[in-house]
């Protein structure tokens, strides 16, 4: 989809075909990420991940990926993580962010995060393959205070199974834990789901910064490691 | 020419945020969305036309005279005429303005479902696509049950703000608003609404789309309707209608584009492949895809009173030493190089510099609208982005994909590909960007630019042997002086001048008196009033226009290079005014390299 010509006629072919008959414009969107999807496996290289030149034993250069619903804090996590802010005023995200952040594990070893911070907006949703694909590890957010945030991280745990990288490490986080009184998601619930699923769960306040490092200090230490050269 | 213009009031006015007053009610009664159609349908057959049934069949000269009221002034004075005409029960008046679709010369067959209410199907025949007006009056008072549109000079205000987004069109707050925006599918679903929540306008929705419906399916457009001072515009867009709803008093053809600019930057967001979403499902709900773009919109809206590229449809460069701006020219244009499609350096809404790739062109409402999006999303200015885009102009059915990242608080790069893989190429181009534009000290040139506003009125070279070919010495001669300047010579409050071949405008810096908002606010309104009477099609061309009211001289002078648009100090004298509207056209002209983007990109709009 490199070209813009394709892009453009590729849109036409889509609204010919029966396949189009219930095509809803995400359905459109995940179309044409499964045209990326194909361009890349193609052959492309680059994309949106980084050049992974420099990374090596010592020093790990890691693509995360952050989803989930907008206004869960996938954005404030990431700001509190890499600047050690809060701004507590809304600004969702447009497209995605990209930041990245590094830090040292006890063992000596450094890991660089490079760091997609994804917009939650339903019209973004079927953009998501373009920004996990690759990714090493996948943050999944949810909102302890709105169950319908924790049901839509469910899904994106689905679809990063079904297409994220094999070996690619999914954490589960839910924010917002210094809202205690306005809990509607439990704990426990967090828990099994992620027990279930193979995933590795937090629960996080990028208000208080409450276990934001701890996030992505676990992470690291989950990475499988290259062999020491 | 000048007692058109100075025939008219200047609107009262302006501030959106106070109440309309005592204007005739729009209200409607939205319980019976059901039956709204058969009741409009009703109401409309109870019509009763002021205009001839026979002068839609008449022959081409009654068609030009129609025209022409469509033009500014005559608009007024049908206004005051169905005014004086209101008695006994004619509580207020509707006036309809229908654009008959021209489909190979012949409008539809039935060319109005109004016309076939009336017993007549006579069609009308306009080739060159000339608007048919019709002036209809409606008995307001006694349609209230019909679920329809009711129109009644006693309550009627419409009005107040999206951040009172618990309003409805039962809140009298709601309907005191001067200035409403309204986007509905054709299936009558809310999409946005400038004020109150757009689900809550449901029933209101309804009725608009039926409005549309009705007319749309006798063949017709409706395009305008006037109940007593407000306006009411329609513009449809395939399966999308936007409505404005208007007692600013601004003229039908800036109401208008100001509707096409609406469309646009949804346009900008989604893409036209939203269309089809309405075809597969014509009950489709849209509002969920344009979740937390409220600012955008806002922002938008906001700068139809505050920004002339709207109605100019050019946009504008911030003023800099020529070779400040080469140098960032230069390095963008080695970035476009690499596959950018375009490369575009601002500072707020100002162009820097500017740069496509080989013959890509870039409208100036596409640029307008690009600016708009990213000084509006505020996650801009957090970090680095990638984000997908619609450029209308350029391809409505498209996505590119923009890079964007501050340099500093006011100072933005977009970067502009078709690839979906380019966003690590772009942060180097960026990064590669950045540096030049710090060593070159550009960053530092844009920053004083703009916080000292060098193009002033009070520096107009009065003397013809004063005269510079920069404006950059004459800012270093005068370190001291404030950024709020004084008027300048004779009078002169401020100009715009716009350069038809560059698609490019200039507007000098604020000066006292119009330093605020709402003076500014009021100033541009007169401009955009001016502009629309210079570019009304059925008025035929014009070259100059001089105008005088309490506020302002205003003149206006066209050629085929340039227009220039001036305001004066009403007390200005007339052929003092039109010496320094030559003299401030010389001055652009001596330091065009410094104001303008000349040819250095291969553009070709
Ligand atoms: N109390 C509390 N509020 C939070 C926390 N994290 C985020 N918020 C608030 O939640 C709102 C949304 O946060 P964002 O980080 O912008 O949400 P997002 O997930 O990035 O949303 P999108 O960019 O739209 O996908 C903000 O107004 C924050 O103030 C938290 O830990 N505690
Ligand atoms: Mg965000």
């Amino acid at each position: 989809m490199e070209n813009y010509a394709e892009l453009v006629n590729y849109i036409f072919v889509a609204s010919n075909t029966s396949i189009a008959a219930e095509l809803k414009f995400i359905d459109f969107l995940v179309i044409l990420c499964a045209h990326w999807v194909a361009d890349r496996s193609a052959g492309r290289i680059g994309g949106l991940n980084p050049v992974n030149g420099d990374s090596d034993a010592k020093n790990l250069r890691v693509k995360l990926v952050l989803l989930g619903d907008s206004g869960v804090g996938k954005t404030c996590i990431v700001l509190r993580f890499v600047r050690g802010q809060f701004d507590p005023t809304s600004k969702v995200t447009v497209g995605a962010s990209f930041l990245s952040q590094t830090i040292a594990l006890q063992d000596s070893t450094t890991v660089k995060f490079e760091i997609w911070d994804t917009a939650g907006q339903e019209r973004y949703a079927a953009l998501a393959p373009l920004y996990y694909r690759g990714a090493a590890v996948a943050v999944i957010a949810y909102d302890i205070t709105n169950p319908d945030s924790f049901h839509k991280a469910q899904h994106w745990v689905k679809e990063l199974q079904k297409h994220g990288s094999p070996d690619i490490v999914l954490a589960l986080v839910g924010n917002k834990a210094d809202l205690q009184e306005k809990r509607e998601v439990s704990v426990q619930d967090g828990i099994d789901y992620a027990e279930k699923n193979g995933m590795f769960f937090i629960e996080t306040s990028a208000k208080t910064a409450d276990n934001i490092n701890q996030l992505f200090e676990e992470i690291a230490k989950r990475l499988p490691r290259p062999p020491p050269s | 020419m000048a007692s058109d213009l100075s025939s008219q009031s200047p609107s009262s006015d302006e501030e959106e945020e106070e109440s309309a007053g005592q204007k005739p009610k729009t209200a409607v009664n939205a319980n019976s969305i059901d039956n709204s159609l058969d009741a409009i349908e009703n109401q409309l057959s109870s019509i009763s036309f002021n205009t001839p049934i026979d002068e839609r069949t008449a022959p081409s000269d009654d068609h030009h005279h129609e025209s022409e009221s469509l033009s500014e002034t005559a608009m007024n004075s049908i206004g005051e005429s169905s005014s004086s005409r209101r008695s006994g029960l004619w509580t207020s008046n509707l006036e309809v303005e229908v654009e008959a679709e021209v489909d190979g010369g012949l409008a539809s067959p039935s060319s109005s479902g109004y016309a076939g209410e009336r017993g007549s199907s006579g069609s009308v025949t306009s080739g060159s696509g000339i608007d048919v007006v019709r002036e209809v009056r409606d008995n307001g008072s006694s349609m209230g049950d019909d679920g329809a549109v009711v129109l009644d000079s006693s309550e009627a205000q419409w009005i107040r703000g999206k951040r009172h987004a618990d309003e409805d069109d039962a809140s009298v707050s709601w309907r005191k608003r001067k200035k409403h925006f309204f986007v509905l599918s054709h299936s009558g679903k809310p999409i946005y609404s400038r004020y109150g929540d757009e689900h809550k306008l449901a029933g209101f929705s309804a009725t608009l789309q039926a409005i549309i419906s009705f007319v749309e399916n006798g063949g017709d457009r409706v395009k305008l309707v006037r109940a007593g001072k407000h306006q009411v515009v329609f513009l449809v867009k395939g399966p999308i209608y936007l409505v404005c709803i208007s007692c600013t008093e601004e003229p039908y053809e800036s109401l208008r584009g100001q509707l096409e600019l609406l469309y646009g930057q949804m346009i900008l967001i989604l893409t036209r492949s939203v269309d089809r979403c309405f075809e597969k499902n014509p009950k489709f709900d849209m509002t969920p895809l344009l979740g937390g773009t409220d600012a955008v919109f806002s922002s938008l809206i906001h700068s139809f009173s505050l920004n002339p590229a709207t109605f100019l449809h050019a946009y504008t460069c911030l003023p800099l030493a020529y070779a400040t701006r080469q140098a960032a020219g230069a390095v963008l244009q080695d970035v476009a190089d690499t596959g950018v499609v375009f490369a575009i350096l601002m500072c707020k809404d100002k162009v820097v510099s500017l740069v496509g790739l080989q013959k890509a062109s870039l409208h100036p409402d596409d640029m307008f609208l690009l600016a708009n999006f990213v000084m509006s999303s505020e996650s801009f200015r957090t970090s680095e982005s990638f984000s997908p885009i619609c450029l209308p102009r350029y391809n409505p059915m498209a996505f590119l994909y923009a890079y964007v990242h501050y340099l500093d608080v006011d100072t933005y790069l977009i970067l502009l590909t078709a690839s979906s893989q380019a966003f690590f190429h772009l942060k180097e181009c960026r990064i590669r960007i950045e540096t030049v534009l710090s060593k070159s000290n550009v960053l530092n040139e844009v920053q004083r630019s703009m916080s000292e506003g060098v193009l002033r009125i009070d520096h107009l070279p009065v003397d013809p042997s004063a005269r510079s070919g920069s404006l950059f010495h004459l800012n270093q001669r005068r370190p001291s002086e404030t950024v709020t300047g004084i008027g300048g010579p004779a009078g002169l409050l401020h100009f715009i001048y716009r350069s038809i071949y560059l698609d490019q405008y200039i507007s000098s810096e604020f000066a006292s008196p119009i330093s605020g908002r709402q003076q500014q606010k009021r100033l541009y309104r007169a401009y955009q009033r001016l502009y629309a009477s210079m570019h009304d099609k059925g008025v035929g061309p014009h070259k100059t226009q001089f105008r005088r009211d309490e506020n302002y001289v205003l003149l206006c002078w066209v050629t085929q290079d340039f227009e220039l648009y001036a305001a004066f100090d009403p007390l200005a004298d007339k052929a003092t005014a039109i010496r320094i509207c030559n003299r401030v056209c010389q001055w652009v002209k001596d330091v065009e390299n410094e104001i303008f983007l000349l040819g250095a990109s291969p553009f070709s709009w």
